[in-house]
């Protein structure tokens, strides 16, 4: 395989074209109906992505928040580009050894799939070439860019899709890679150590979905796929993996086709709505019972290709029921997986006589409410038959979460791009370049190094520090005198584990001292940090509330040992049997009623007097 | 006899040869530090540098290269013909109902200007059906152009041409028409056609776009054919004005031509009805008129062609002199004050007013709160200016007061006539009663 990698990282600056904050928010003000059509760039025509969104006829609805204005809205031109933005984006680039652009010229990419309320996404070219050296191979960096963030998705229902405008305009770095990547392990790799160089500028955004990948694939053969924003850096390989997979099954159905000597498939649809009449159950029989009708597509010599259901590894059938609902209809049926308990022997038989089919014949069918759109969706099932005659189609494909990915929309061409006229092109002076290149942020390496030396820390933990972008303020909270480990705790488990949660924010660097402070003055439990923190960055309370709330529950020494002892008394039997022995079961019965009140090492201490107190009254012969 | 000379010439710069290419030129430029670049020439940026080419690359973006002595020069492949939209703008037919669309310019009809880096109306007449396919969907549509400008360089002359083409269209039995108009200076061309035409058989529509059409999101893709169907199907008889009711697509508000402004630099519903709710609304294919909208009456339709532009629209301020101010006023035979309040400037101007009036000026208050009406009776300096001969024309519009004194001047010579059509409600442009939800 040969793959290439954008990597796309949020700014922690304000709004890229508006001075918005870069804040997602849960609160909807309002929200907007519009439409969107294609428009002409200024060579060609009108892109073939843009024209298949725009032949879905759809509605955007766009949901108001209050970090957002009339720029995202599309009710105001776009204000001049945001100069910090810029600044991060030239200082990554010259991390990457990449060349800046003596003029930067900001770009419409028409995307008029609604995430963007303009119908094109705002994007700049910062730097080309370059390199980075991971795990002792270079890899050329193609290209720096820096554009604005589409809107996040909230839903999408047949005709509508509903977008919400906090994370319209938040300024994206994109990093482009060549195509040179050559296995999925190694692609996760790159990904990671881009990602690290961008933590390392100190200003990106950080938490699920800042940082997205899209990786452009190949194998011998083949022909370029994107996979488009991939979240999870873990599922990275995963996808390409597949993906290797998915164009290897495509180049095995093409040589087959030929062997076969399968002409592209040519006929139209034909109603089978009367012969599916006797289907009782399945997605047929609903359809047909809410007035709905049925059409079934001829594929000639397709028959075994299309994959049954059971077989392992991606199926072609898959491929033309991806094409089918993007036509609005559930899904197709398709003679391989035929017949079924719902669709029996007798329905096959008849469809395959109505379409005169031979044995190396194979049929979609497709049956929806909808007449209109059922046709339509085999229409589109035939496209992508056809397109099986010449292998791998190239295509924009969505991750999904089980590691496979689905059929998006076609790969745009460069007719998408033209300039956008409303905001004057970003001179670079080489002065500036040269201010920038003097005061360049450490390297990861470098980094982690200095964080071994300087504070003892392991390498491991030293390297996720870095990893994780956490370097600084971790550098921060040491030079305050708090103890290493409780801060590499504090930073590589406790915060990452709170991340995901919906009303996670993250904490200052202030509070997470004051938390250090109280746990260094034994105001709450050791084991009381992990409550105390999320009460702080996820319930939104301050330090100091939280702080006192824990020191609220902590148990005096008398009470801890009221608890021992009435542990130790119902476990009688039990230390009778095991003497010492029964120290472990009987710390997790202690801890499950002081956990957070009380230090768990002087918990066991105390515990494990108290144990050999009542083992030696019980045998003092021995 | 043949003179043969010998020159040591340098080698050429380059960009003697690259600025000859065509457009769309495939090439490759190396430069000495041995980057290649390779791609389409494509129109300069306004503000690219002296001796830059701009390339799109194959990515699509566009790098700005400044061309130096040393770079190397490769000519891929000359440009492709582009496929020119099929024209669907057949000629209509001679009988049926049609619908004019008259072009005059402006964003609902522009394209990108590369040169400028701006955006500027298109060249093509009939570009505009081929960026609205369906635009004759429901029937015939005869497009033609008036003039091709930019609203704010619309003159008062500009008015009569068009008044004149729609009665053209009018009398060649057009339904309705529609009038395409940059938004800048749509209110005034509204206004002047509502005084200009007198008695039109169905609607006129004026219609623009807040955002470009070279972008996906443009308002005029649905504002457009929205304005078609009002002129197509709707019972009314005057001009009005269609744009977007709401920052939404799909639901657009009418406004009297006489009483609507442009209230916003950039939104889509910058456009309001002053003192009083819209004249009505649009909502797919369902037009809701207001009882007051005009309907077709069979009176003679008539065309005025006579505007005397020897008027002023003065904005007061403090600190506008009297000297200065009444420079303004110089050599013409109307002023309009867009007054405070209630209709008043400093009462030291009050005297020079007095005079200019009785030398024959016509003076006319409005209000710069550009809500409510003007009233010379409540504060002592408003009756001082009543007094000095100041028409109070009391809900009126500046701009829309400006515009009709130009047509009141272009009737008559006789200032007395022209107060009494200032004053004379000619096209539903006074609006007596200011319910509380017509708003502040």
């Amino acid at each position: 395989m040969r793959a290439g990698l954008e990597v796309h990282q949020q700014l922690a600056t304000s709004k890229l074209f508006c001075d918005c904050p870069s804040e997602l928010s849960e609160e909807v003000r309002a929200t907007v109906s519009r439409k969107l059509r294609p428009t002409g760039g200024e060579l060609t025509g009108v892109d073939p992505a843009a024209q298949f969104e725009a032949s879905l006829d759809q509605t955007f609805r766009y949901e108001v928040v209050p970090t957002s204005c009339l720029v995202e809205l599309d009710e105001e031109p776009p204000h001049a580009i945001n100069p910090d933005a810029v600044e991060v984006a030239l200082e990554l680039a010259l991390l990457l050894h990449a060349d800046p652009l003596d003029e930067i010229p900001v770009m419409r990419k028409i995307v008029i799939d609604g995430s963007n309320t303009a119908g094109f996404q705002r994007t700049a070219l910062v730097a080309v070439g370059g390199w980075i050296d991971v795990d002792g191979t270079r890899y050329p960096i193609e290209s720096v860019c820096l554009e604005e963030d589409a809107a996040r998705k909230i839903l999408e229902d047949r005709g509508e899709v509903r977008y919400r405008l906090d994370r319209l305009g938040i300024p994206l770095v994109e990093v482009a890679t060549g195509p040179e990547i050559t296995s999925p392990e190694r692609a996760r790799a790159v990904a990671q150590a881009i990602g690290a160089l961008l933590r390392a500028t100190r200003r990106v955004r950080r938490g699920i979905g800042t940082i997205r990948e899209d990786l452009n694939l190949s194998v011998e053969g083949g022909t370029r796929v994107e996979i488009k924003g991939v979240q999870e850096l873990r599922l990275l390989a995963t996808y390409a993996t597949e993906e290797v997979a998915r164009q290897e099954m495509l180049l095995r159905v093409k040589a087959e086709l030929g062997r076969r000597g399968a002409k592209p498939p040519e006929g139209e649809p034909t109603e089978v709505t009367e012969l599916l009449r006797g289907v009782k159950s399945g997605p047929v029989a609903t359809a047909l019972a809410r007035g709905g009708r049925a059409f079934a597509l001829a594929l000639p010599g397709f028959a075994t290709l299309l994959g049954r259901p059971d077989a392992p590894g991606p199926r072609f059938g898959r491929e033309l029921a991806d094409h089918a609902r993007t036509a609005g209809v559930a899904g197709i049926l398709h003679s391989d997986e035929l017949p079924t308990e719902a669709v029996g022997e007798e329905a096959v038989r008849s469809i395959r006589s109505r379409l005169a089919l031979a044995e190396a014949d194979a049929f979609a069918l497709v049956a929806s409410p909808d007449a209109q759109r059922a046709v339509e969706a085999l229409a589109r099932v035939r496209r992508r038959a056809v397109a099986a005659f010449a292998g791998v189609p190239p295509e924009t494909r969505d991750p999904l979460p089980d590691g496979t990915t689905r059929y998006s929309r076609p790969l745009p061409g460069r007719s998408r791009m033209y300039p956008e006229t409303d905001v004057p092109p970003v001179p670079v002076p080489r002065e500036r370049l040269e201010a920038l290149r003097a005061r360049l942020p450490e390297l990861p390496d470098a980094t982690r190094e200095r964080l071994q030396s300087q504070y003892g820390l392991p390498e491991d933990a030293a390297r996720q520090l870095v990893q994780d972008g956490e370097a600084v303020r971790f550098e921060a909270l040491a030079g305050r005198g708090h103890p290493v480990p409780a801060i590499s705790r504090l930073l590589l488990q406790e915060l990452p584990a709170l991340r995901a949660r919906p009303a996670f924010r993250e904490p200052s660097d202030e509070a997470l001292g004051e938390l250090l402070s109280a746990l260094a003055e034994g105001r709450f439990a050791k084991e009381g940090l992990a409550p105390v923190l999320e009460a702080v960055a996820v319930g939104g309370q301050r330090a100091g509330d939280a702080v006192s709330a824990a020191g609220l529950s902590l148990l005096t020494e008398d009470q801890l040992e009221a608890v021992i002892e009435r542990v130790l008394d119902s476990n009688a039997a039990l230390i009778a049997e095991r003497g010492r022995g029964a120290l472990s079961p009987l710390m997790g019965d202690v801890m499950r009623e002081v956990r957070g009140r009380f230090d768990g090492k002087a918990v066991a201490d105390r515990l494990g007097h108290a144990l050999a107190r009542r083992v030696e009254r019980a045998s003092p012969g021995t | 006899m043949v003179e043969t000379r010998v020159e040591f010439e340098p080698k050429a710069h380059p960009w003697a040869a690259i600025r000859k290419l065509p457009i769309g030129t495939e090439v490759e430029i190396t430069q000495p530090n041995g980057r290649t670049w390779h791609g389409l020439i494509v129109p300069p940026h306004e503000l690219s540098g002296p001796e830059t080419v701009q390339l799109k690359l194959a990515s699509g973006y566009n790098v700005g290269l400044q061309i130096s002595a040393a770079d190397v020069l490769t000519v891929i492949a000359r440009p492709r013909r582009a496929r020119a939209a099929s024209p669907s703008a057949a000629a209509p037919p001679p009988d049926g109902p049609w619908v004019a669309l008259l072009r005059t310019g402006g964003t609902i009809a522009s394209r990108v200007d590369y040169r400028t880096g701006g955006v500027s109306p298109v060249a093509d007449e009939r570009e505009l059906l081929s960026v609205f396919p369906a635009l004759d969907a429901g029937g015939p549509v005869r497009v033609s152009s008036v003039f091709e400008r930019f609203s704010e360089d619309i003159v008062p002359a500009d008015w009569v041409r068009l008044a004149e083409h729609v009665g053209a269209a009018f009398r060649h039995g057009a339904r309705g028409v529609v009038i395409s108009h940059g938004t800048d200076t749509l209110g005034f061309t509204a206004a002047a056609l509502s005084f200009l035409l007198e008695n039109p058989p169905g609607p006129v529509v004026l219609v623009g776009a807040q955002r470009s059409p070279d972008r996906p999101s443009s308002d005029g893709f649905t504002n457009l054919p929205a304005a078609i169907h009002v002129a197509r199907t709707a019972e009314l008889a005057e001009v009005v004005v269609l744009m977007h009711a709401g920052v939404d697509d799909g639901k657009f508000a009418l406004h009297r031509g006489a009483r609507v402004r442009k209230m916003h630099s950039s939104r889509r519903d910058a456009f309001q009805t002053r003192n009083a709710p819209p004249l009505g609304f649009v909502d797919g294919d369902r037009i809701v008129l207001d009882p007051a909208a005009r309907k077709p009456t069979g009176r003679p339709f008539h065309v005025d062609e006579r505007l005397d532009e020897r008027a002023a629209l003065v904005w007061y301020y403090p600190g506008l002199t009297p000297a200065r101010f009444r420079s303004a006023a110089r050599g013409l035979r109307g002023l309009v004050i867009a007054g405070t309040g209630l209709g008043h400037v400093a009462s030291a101007n009050v005297r020079w007013l007095r005079r200019a009036v009785g030398d024959g000026l016509v003076v006319a208050m409005t209000t710069q709160t550009l809500a409510g009406a003007v009233d010379p009776f409540v504060y002592s300096t408003g009756r001082e200016l009543e007094r000095a001969g100041v028409l109070y024309l009391a809900d009126l519009l500046p701009e829309v007061a400006y515009v009709k004194m130009l047509w009141a001047l272009g009737r008559s010579t006789d200032p007395a006539e022209v107060r009494r059509l200032l004053r004379e409600d000619r096209a539903g442009e006074f609006e007596p009663r200011r319910p509380l939800e017509a708003g502040p």
